[in-house]
């Protein structure tokens, strides 16, 4: 039985338990997931257990399109690694050929994963991939246009939360969303368990000027890992 | 009073917001150039412009974040907006292109392959041997092990390895296509002691010019070894000497959190002759030493320090085996 499918905002949608974007590349996939034709419009399917992100908007208890930046925006993505999130992001923020006039910062540490990042981005503009340390904030941020709308932030280092709360502060604009995905195992072995670690997180999430809107734990679809929501209230706007 | 700038525009603006004075970048539009600004602006320098304001108002501090909080920063046109795209996308395959200039990952790859060529040898060598002494029962195979392999890929059939092994002749015969494949088994048995031959040789070459003093004071492979499992030079040269101890053992460290004794010294260490042929209650004080030893090494390797000589590191050594004989017996227990 085909379940209608809910918009959660421009070119994604949810479909039962089935997330789609709306293909900027009609024809192509990004890793092997499947496409579907509606009409004139190619939808691509957006896997939970390949992405953070997919999986938070399933779990989360609040509006789903809460946790998503909108057409037009300007993005950073830290740990873009071979890009399949990315790809869907770049979906909504730019669509194809960029018509929406998005921008999204993609940056990667290792040249392995950028490899298959800069393949994608030579589909999709409006992706800028950067092969830097996404700790180094000055070494990305004269690329960006403004001020960012929506950062995800997903890292394999320790102090994930630390580094999250100092770059969100200087390159997430008022009103903006902030997603950290956070992976128990890759904190320090000796700093308790994940529970603790998740919980330690959180209280500095919380006493951080970031306002804290929702710990997702998104374990059933990927292990170890909790998804937190944040939104920066300060700080002036730029647009 | 600080600079604002990104790839394109610089600016410098005083503490109530007024821009005192501006750059544009307006010279050759060219991809090519923006891809330098671009590389420039990824390792932390100023643009041109943004230096030229810099020399004119040495008072103003440049803030790479400053163009992003800026409300009155131009917006890109469609052209520039394409024009950084597609330099930050030739900047980014550029970046892939020179990983390969990192000794690091070249050593990684060597000395990965190294281990992974090591362990296939140690199970179709040893399978090689059983199958031969399978078939002909009174070879010696503990005496003529070295031999086995050569002798049977070198054979037409299992009767003339039998000869060139000094065995008898075997009463009971493989098939031919058994022997194919025996044969076959000990060719590949061969061509990895090749590869493996070749491959220690690259790595020593590429230790001895990328760890010299640490390549000179625990021999080229280990000190790859060591580079490799820290993750790279740098980050070797960071370490405490007692996590460098234990570098590899993470086994036996992961048992020590769990309560167990910790582990004395790592298995990179452990293959020195210094460590493994000195009595079991000295090997943990040599190993502490030479891990210390083993870290000013790197580090002077590193940082750039004056390469450690022979009668430097023959002193090391003298002092490791120095604390050996102190200790001739083991500790009594109380």
């Amino acid at each position: 039985m085909p379940r209608k499918p809910v918009s959660l905002g421009w070119g994604i949608r949810r479909e039962g338990r089935t997330l789609w974007s709306r293909n900027s590349t009609r024809g192509k996939s990004v890793g092997n997931e499947r496409r579907k034709r509606d009409g004139r419009i190619e939808w691509r399917q957006w896997d939970p257990s390949r992405s953070k992100v997919a999986a938070a908007l399933l779990i989360t208890s609040q509006k789903a399109s809460e946790l998503l930046p909108g057409p037009g925006d300007t993005c950073l993505y830290l740990g873009a690694s071979s890009g399949t999130t990315v790809s869907h992001i770049h979906d909504m923020v730019c669509g194809s050929n960029n018509h929406h006039n998005g921008q999204i910062i993609a940056v990667e540490i290792s040249p392995r994963m950028m490899r298959d990042l800069s393949s994608l981005a030579e589909d999709r503009p409006g992706l800028i991939p950067i092969l830097t340390d996404a700790r180094e904030t000055p070494s990305y941020a004269p690329l960006m246009r403004e001020k960012a709308h929506w950062i995800h932030q997903d890292l394999s280092i320790a102090d994930q939360a630390e580094n999250f709360i100092t770059i969100a502060k200087s390159t997430l604009q008022a009103g903006g969303i902030g997603l950290l995905s956070l992976k128990a195992a890759s904190e320090r072995h000796s700093e308790g368990d994940d529970f603790s670690r998740f919980s330690s997180a959180e209280k500095l999430l919380k006493e951080s000027e970031l306002e804290l809107v929702e710990r997702i734990d998104i374990s059933k679809f990927q292990d170890q890992h909790v998804v937190f929501v944040v939104k920066l209230l300060k700080g002036e706007r730029t647009d | 009073m600080e600079i604002r700038f990104d790839w394109k525009l610089s600016r410098v603006v005083d503490e109530d917001g007024n821009v005192l004075d501006q750059l544009e970048w307006t010279s050759s539009h060219s991809a090519n150039s923006l891809v330098e600004r671009l590389s420039d602006l990824q390792s932390g320098r100023l643009t041109p412009e943004a230096r030229i304001l810099r020399d004119r108002f040495p008072d103003a501090v440049p803030n790479p974040l400053g163009a992003i909080s800026d409300g009155n920063w131009p917006e890109l046109t469609k052209e520039e907006s394409e024009m950084l795209s597609h330099a930050s996308l030739i900047l980014a395959k550029r970046g892939v292109a020179n990983a390969a200039t990192d000794p690091d990952r070249r050593l990684d790859m060597l000395s990965s392959a190294s281990t992974e060529l090591r362990s296939s040898w140690t199970t179709q060598e040893s399978r090689a041997v059983e199958w031969a002494g399978l078939f002909l029962h009174d070879l010696d195979l503990d005496g003529r092990r070295a031999e086995i392999p050569l002798c049977i890929a070198e054979s037409e059939n299992i009767s003339e390895a039998a000869v060139k092994l000094g065995a008898s002749i075997p009463e009971h015969l493989p098939t031919d296509s058994e022997w194919s494949a025996m044969n076959s088994q000990a060719r590949g048995v061969i061509s990895l002691s090749e590869r493996l031959a070749l491959n220690e040789q690259a790595t020593r070459e590429l230790a001895t010019s990328h760890v010299p003093s640490l390549s000179s004071l625990i021999g080229p492979l280990g000190a790859s070894r060591m580079v490799v499992l820290a993750g790279g030079r740098e980050r070797l040269a960071r370490m405490p000497s007692g996590s460098l101890q234990v570098l590899g053992a993470s086994g036996a460290m992961a048992a020590h959190r769990r309560g167990a004794p910790p582990p004395k010294h790592s298995p990179v260490l452990f293959s020195m002759p210094l460590v493994s042929r000195s009595p079991r209650w000295v090997r943990g004080k040599i190993a502490r030493f030479l891990a210390g030893k083993c870290s000013i090494a790197v580090r002077i390797d590193h940082f750039g320090g004056q390469t450690w000589d022979e009668d430097q590191v023959r002193a090391i050594h003298a002092q490791a085996e120095e604390i050996r004989d102190k200790f001739p017996k083991p500790k009594k227990r109380g």
